[in-house]
């Protein structure tokens, strides 16, 4: 579904070029559920904000379904993202004069759905994520964990292809933490949908399938979870990065 | 060390309060000009009774203090909800309330002095146009003469202190009496406030619609004006308050329209705003109205005054009496030997034995009759008065009569065709005509219309007329004596004294007196409400930013988030607007066609009156839209590299 082949991104001038990215290559399947890990300042969401056409890269290329995202012209790019790309922030990034069916049914509006069935599209959606609840509800009325889930159900209401999240888990307490990554793994296994997720944290990486470890700007190392259990996935992740070099508290 | 940190902090705010400071400038220019207006000779000699301008401007400027002085208490209140998170880290780190006070304070003072500096230079400058716009009024010439008038500095400068202090020592108690965790969360306390719905809020909402509109039918009229004042208020309160429950609620029975194009954000964004601003657009709403109804009422008696004026006075001089005919006499001897006369004639004005033209005219439009016969002219006369006046001659055909009328008349008497018998004669419609010819007054020649006839045909007498031009102007003096003599108690009826230079200089006064500080009010109350709504507008660029940030991330293409950016903006400058003009418009209309018939016609039809209050009301508030929007457009949605 998604081949990143190659690609570099510099940032500064001339005399102070930074590297943030240097020759990375993967492909990610359909329906997989891909974590990316690494340190502060490894590349993670400089390589996140690239696959999501917000930034463009240096060098190398970028395929979505076999189309080079990065030869888009910039009037097609907002459709792309609209259409393929669905996004989950780590501070929720839902707009806070909308209550949350509104949220939701933002995207689809965005995506000049049918108004009429907009809101019936909602309220499917937030029955398989728990949230039928708190559809009249403003954003500052809910709980960090039903924020999060909003925003997943947001980032999937118009049937976008690949769901980029953005350190999802990192304004979460654990229990909330827990339990949405319990919905992106049904959204994964159930849905179908392909997850590509950067964290720092390693208990959020154990939910995933595969895991890819940054570290200035090159992968560093490739885990695939196969048939091994949560816990032990978990285990291999936390020595891979005490190989990295990471503090525990990039850790947990 | 923190003076230099609140500077900066200040310094990064100032594209928000731009327009709060131009605002204030405007303002201090504004009441210097007009407190110059109070102490400068030249105009003080134009008219005896000018004294009474400053009277009026002391008390406009009373107004205006309390109005610049909301502003400026208002502004700074948001200021420092804005600013709270930053004075809350300046007490955790060990400075004192008191000593954060004085900082905010004196930040303020700072601002508020160099705006009166500003102010006060630039309202030199304006007091020079005002002063050339007077002068010309009263038909005097005007040369530029720098000058700053110290009286008008100081009560300029009284007038400032009195806006800040009363500001600032709120300002000063509020931050004296906050606690650290107040403020670090002031701005947050504000948020929570967004969400407010109910089904009370949405019997408000219909109860409110129905007092504005019962209010709007009740205001023109004398004796329910003060009642429906009143409903216009609780309307506009009423409604702005309701609006942002009874919108949702519309919404919520309809997702289908909801989710329609930009429906979506535009509506929320600003029910949102109004959930918390609900107060001050309703408060803002009413100065708008006031805006409008001061300019018409401006614009009104502006037309009204100078419309009259034209009337009155087509000859330099003109006494119209009741009497016999040496009641002239007194102002024949004095005439004679004061005022350089070019030409005159004294005539009579005669009654027809009927009514029909009066009838006929009273049939068709409102007309307020002082004789209940048609009056008429000797042909002689009319066709000696119009040379007097450089009018183009007329010719009478024979059996036919003229009508010389005031130009509202004549689309209807243009279709009167039928004969009219005086002395016996049949005389037939023969043409119109409608130039100034003093016929406002009923002394004058005729009221409001004449018929004009054959010489034989007239026999009975009306009243009498000395009409005259004169080489110069008739003055003040000159004036005085004629009217020592029309006001003699020994003469049996009242004349009617009417001198060209006179009634210019009256309207002059009149319009300096009434349409200057309704002028005036209405440029502090628009610059005043506008600059709050811009200042609460621009305060939202981050917020703004962020929300489309988001929107692009979302797949909003530019041109949609242009169209939504316009979209809400657009509203949320339409909505404290639309009730005022629902309110003005018919207030002004009703104003307008409530004097004398004939007197409003033309290019000053209640018709154009409100035309130009409109246009003169969105040409100030259209600057500070286009202003604000230039600035979030550019902060919101740059340009593209």
């Amino acid at each position: 579904m998604l081949e990143v082949k190659n690609i570099e991104k510099y940032y500064g001038n001339k005399n102070n070029v930074t590297k943030a990215l240097d020759r990375i290559s993967f492909d990610v399947a359909d329906g997989e559920f891909i974590a990316i890990m690494g340190a502060s300042g490894s590349g993670k969401t400089t390589l996140l904000n690239c696959i999501s056409t917000i930034d463009a890269v240096s060098a190398g290329e970028i395929l979505l379904d076999g189309e080079n995202i990065d030869k888009l012209p910039a009037g097609e790019l907002a459709r792309f993202r609209r259409e393929r790309l669905g996004f989950v922030f780590q501070d929720f990034n839902l707009l806070d004069t909308l209550n949350i069916e509104e949220n939701i049914g933002l995207a689809l509006a965005l995506n000049h759905a049918d108004p009429r069935l907009v809101k019936d599209k909602v309220e499917q959606i937030a029955e398989k994520l728990e949230i039928s609840d708190i559809l009249e509800k403003f954003p500052s009325q809910i709980s960090g964990g039903q924020k999060q889930r909003a925003a997943c159900a947001r980032a999937m209401a118009a049937g976008q292809s690949l769901l980029l999240a953005d350190e999802p888990t990192g304004a979460l307490d654990s229990k909330a933490s827990k339990n949405l990554l319990e919905i992106m793994t049904h959204i994964n296994q159930d849905m179908h949908a392909t997850i590509l997720m950067v964290t720092h944290d390693a208990y959020s990486a154990g939910y995933a399938k595969r895991v890819l470890f940054l570290k200035d700007g090159r992968i560093f190392n490739e885990l695939l979870r196969g048939g091994r259990s949560r816990s032990v996935f978990y285990h291999e992740i936390l020595d891979i990065l005490a190989l990295l070099g990471g503090d525990i508290s990039d850790v947990f | 060390m923190f003076f230099k940190l609140s500077l900066r902090n200040a310094k990064r705010q100032a594209r928000d309060y731009l327009v709060y400071f131009v605002t204030l400038v405007m303002a201090s220019a504004l009441m210097y000009s007009f407190n110059s207006l109070i102490f400068l000779e030249d105009v003080q000699m134009l008219a005896k009774n000018i004294a009474s301008l400053s009277v009026i401007i002391v008390f406009a400027s009373i107004v205006v203090v309390c109005i610049i002085g909301w502003l400026v208490s208002y502004t700074t209140r948001f200021m420092l909800q804005r600013r709270s998170r930053e004075f809350g880290i300046y007490l955790l780190i060990g400075l004192e309330n008191e000593q954060a006070a004085r900082l905010f304070v004196l930040e303020n003072l700072a601002v508020g002095g160099f705006a009166l500096v500003m102010g006060i230079l630039s309202g030199c400058f304006l007091f020079q146009a005002m002063r050339a716009i007077i002068l010309t009024l009263f038909g005097m010439s005007y040369a530029f003469v720098f000058s700053i008038s110290l009286r008008a500095f100081l009560l300029t400068v009284v007038y400032f202190v009195l806006i800040y202090l009363s500001a600032q020592r709120k300002c000063r108690r509020r931050i004296r009496s906050m606690k650290i965790y107040d403020l670090l969360y002031l701005e947050k306390q504000n948020e929570e406030a967004v969400i407010q719905t109910g089904k009370k809020r949405r019997k408000i909402f219909a109860a409110s619609i129905a007092l504005g509109v019962i209010g709007t039918i009740l205001l023109p009229m004398k004796s329910t004006g003060i009642l429906g004042a009143g409903f216009l208020i609780v309307f506009l309160y009423g409604f702005f308050l309701s609006f942002a429950s009874g919108v949702p609620a519309f919404f919520a029975q309809r997702p289908a329209l909801k989710y329609r194009g930009q429906t979506l954000l535009i509506f929320r964004t600003l029910t949102a705003k109004l959930a918390t601003v609900g107060t001050l657009m309703a408060t803002i709403s009413l100065l708008f109205t006031a805006v409008l109804i001061s300019e018409g009422c401006g614009q009104c008696f502006h037309a009204l005054f100078w419309n009259r004026a034209r009337q009155n006075a087509s000859f330099d001089l003109f006494i119209g009496i009741e009497g016999e005919l040496q009641e002239h006499t007194p102002y024949l001897d004095y005439i004679d030997n004061n005022i350089p006369v070019t030409a005159s004639r004294i005539y009579n004005i005669y009654l027809s034995s009927d009514a029909p033209v009066l009838r006929y005219i009273q049939s068709h439009t409102k007309y307020y009759a002082y004789y209940d016969k048609d009056t008429l002219m000797k042909f002689s006369d009319y066709a000696a008065l119009r040379d007097m006046l450089g009018y183009p001659p007329v010719t009478l055909a024979k059996d036919t009569y003229l009508i010389h009328c005031m130009p509202f008349l004549k689309n209807i008497l243009q279709d009167y065709d039928k004969p009219i018998h005086p002395g016996g004669s049949a005389l037939t419609p023969g043409g119109i005509y409608t130039e100034p010819f003093n016929q406002f007054q009923s002394s004058g020649n005729g009221h409001q219309y004449i018929l004009v006839v054959p010489d034989e045909v007239v026999s009975q007498t009306s009243h009498r007329i000395y009409a005259a031009q004169t080489s110069e102007p008739v003055n003040d003096a000159q004036f005085e004596a004629l009217e020592q003599i029309q006001l003699d108690g020994s003469r049996p009826d009242y004349d009617w004294l009417s001198v060209k230079s006179r009634e210019e200089a009256e309207a002059a006064f009149s319009t300096v007196i009434f349409a200057f500080p309704l002028y005036y009010l209405a440029l502090i109350l628009t610059m005043t409400a506008a600059a709050i709504l811009t200042v609460q507008q621009l305060a939202e660029t981050d917020r703004y930013q962020k929300q489309f940030a988001l929107l692009g991330k979302l797949g909003m293409s530019r041109p949609e988030m242009t169209r939504a950016l316009r979209g809400q903006f657009t509203i949320y400058y339409a909505m404290p607007a639309v009730p005022p003009v629902l309110i003005g418009v018919p207030f002004i209309c009703h104003l307008g066609n409530s004097v004398e018939p004939g007197t409003l016609t033309g290019p000053a039809s209640p018709l154009y009156i409100v035309s130009g209050t409109l246009a003169l009301f969105f040409a100030i508030y259209g600057i500070y839209i286009l202003l604000a929007y230039i600035s979030l457009k550019k902060n919101v949605l740059p340009e593209p590299e």
